[in-house]
């Protein structure tokens, strides 16, 4: 929901930018692209790793709080790289 | 390339830097706003619009600031607000540790008296228990004693019963033989013509009421 | 159909200044110092010590019984807590500075301009950086970071320029990457939204007007979320540069 969002958001942007050169099209279009798929290997990591988390949870809830901790540890890892993708986004749009 | 729009409006100058290709001159509404906004508290002639930079940027006023606020929140806290709640809630923490310990006291008090307590009841009840068992005993003897009395006199009566029984029955047995002796004599004097001697015939007699009654 | 233009990204984060290089993010960190320090020194009153704590101390305790044993206990173990000030502070300085992204008239979190989390994160590498020099000795430190013990020999010609980077360069550059992106992220969504309703309801074609409530939803439920975003920032902050310092300070773990 939220990627799309974003993308949504960067094709409006896109959108807004079309009035001027190809070549400011081609840049936000590589923007989109650079975010778009900067977060399906992250979406996947984190999808992976929370369905886990839970998995080990109901199996041993007397561990909840170490598997959630370790849990945002990682997800904050994970998606760290989709981050990247925005900021490269961002970067792309106004360098 | 940018290109610089200045406009001037009374001692108002605002400056403005926009890419050459926008044909867009006109300042941007909010900015307007807060440009006269500012002009108007601070009572400055000159408003500074700059262009928006790059959003991943770090500006420099903003990091100083950032950074000055958290020292000194973090200075606070390591030194002043951080200990004080602590302790505070040490304060509070022993009060209840002490609390409890002096519950735990009145706690085993309490479980001492009940121990004591218990130890009356025990003492209490073993005497009763004992004073039940000797009037129990009392009764069992007493009853005994009247139970042998009694059976004592049942026997009694029985072999006296008993007695009358055998003697009765040892006349009766005593006549049949009799009895039997005259009939068994007379039968033989028809026989024999001459009567049988007595001990013979008792004899006889005898064996055979001896026989017939085992 | 309907006019819409959406600003350019930096056009939604530049604030004018109040009085010279003072603006919203400055003004937002000096309102996080003085809530938390207002709320701290409330709660650091002299109180009953047979009373439960209540109001501002209660609050104060909620917080700081998270960091020790939600963040300290968790990664650092009994000899972390000394460091709870710092990771309260740091704690509370980016939620505070996160938390005004929802609040109707500020909506703007001071994360979201790069200079604060680059700041925080720079502060947060320094600190367990020199945490491990100062438990293990530069030499001692600098020989656990980049030749970690329990790897075959050969394998250190990999092994080392990548612990470098990761522990030298991607760990404050993530760390600061992660709130900024985050925020910045979560600031646009909320912008976009409320444009979006905003040109909907006032669009010229009436039918278009009752549309507009979709994106009011979505606009509602992204501010939920900002809420949940807001604290889970502050606290993965917390928390990663809590592991970075205990990783410092002792480099079995």
């Amino acid at each position: 929901m939220e990627a799309i969002a974003r993308l949504i958001a960067a094709e409006a942007a896109a959108a807004a930018e079309a009035g001027t050169t190809t070549g400011d099209g081609l840049t936000a279009m590589g923007a989109g692209l650079a975010y778009g798929f900067a977060a399906i290997g992250p979406a996947l990591g984190i999808g992976n790793l929370v369905g886990k988390s839970v998995e080990a949870m109901a199996r041993q809830p007397e561990a909840a709080g170490m598997v959630r901790t370790t849990m945002f540890l990682g997800i904050a890892f994970t998606e760290a790289l989709a981050l990247i993708g925005f900021v490269v986004f961002i970067l792309l749009k106004f360098a | 390339m940018l290109t610089a729009i200045v406009t001037q409006t009374g001692d108002q100058v605002q400056v403005r830097l926009v890419p050459s290709e926008t044909t867009d001159t006109t300042m941007p509404e909010a900015v307007l706003m807060s440009a006269s906004a500012e002009a108007e508290a601070t009572e400055t002639a000159v408003a500074e619009v700059k262009t928006p930079p790059n959003p991943v940027n770090p500006a420099q006023n903003e990091m100083l600031w950032a950074a000055g606020s958290f020292l000194v929140l973090f200075v606070l806290m390591r030194y002043f607000l951080f200990p004080r709640l602590k302790k505070g809630t040490e304060a509070r923490y022993a009060s209840i540790r002490s609390n409890s310990e002096g519950a735990v006291q009145v706690k085993a008090d309490a479980k001492t008296d009940v121990a004591e307590y218990e130890k009356a009841l025990d003492a209490a009840r073993a005497e009763a228990a004992g004073r039940v068992d000797a009037a129990r005993q009392t009764v069992d003897n007493e009853r005994t004693a009247q139970l042998a009395q009694v059976n004592a006199r049942i026997a009694a009566a029985r072999a006296e019963a008993d007695q009358k029984n055998a003697a009765a029955r040892a006349a009766a047995q005593g006549d049949v033989a009799a009895a039997v002796a005259t009939v068994a004599t007379r039968v033989a004097e028809l026989a024999l013509g001459k009567a049988p001697d007595a001990s013979v015939v008792n004899a006889a007699v005898a064996s055979t009421m001896e026989g017939s009654r085992s | 159909m309907i006019a819409l233009k959406f600003p350019e990204i930096n056009e939604i984060l530049v604030w004018k200044e109040l009085f010279p290089s003072f603006n919203k993010i400055s003004l937002i960190a000096v309102l996080a110092v003085l809530i938390s320090s207002a709320l701290f020194f409330m709660a650091g009153r002299k109180s009953d010590v047979n009373e439960a704590p209540k109001g501002s101390r209660n609050l104060a305790e909620i917080i700081v019984d998270f960091i020790e044993d939600g963040v300290i206990m968790q990664t650092m173990g009994k000899e972390g807590l000394a460091w709870t000030p710092f990771l309260l502070t740091l704690f509370l300085f980016i939620y505070l500075c996160n938390v005004p992204g929802i609040i109707p008239f500020f909506q703007m979190p001071a994360t979201a301009r790069m200079a604060v989390p680059m700041f925080l994160a720079l502060l947060v590498w320094v600190v367990f950086n020199a945490t491990g020099i100062k438990h293990q000795g530069v030499g001692g430190y600098f020989k656990s970071v980049l030749f970690p013990p329990g790897v075959p020999k050969a394998l250190y010609i990999l092994v080392t320029p990548i612990e470098l980077i990761s522990t030298m360069l991607v760990r404050p550059f993530s760390l600061a990457v992660r709130l900024f992106a985050n925020m910045l992220a979560g600031h646009i969504l909320l912008v976009t939204f409320a444009l979006l309703s905003e040109a909907l309801f006032q669009a010229n074609d009436k039918i278009l007007i009752p549309v507009g409530i979709l994106p009011f939803i979505m606009l509602v439920f992204l501010t939920s979320f900002e809420v949940l975003v807001a604290f889970l920032q502050a606290y993965i902050f917390a928390m990663l540069a809590a592991v970075y310092i205990g990783g410092a300070a002792h480099p079995e773990h």
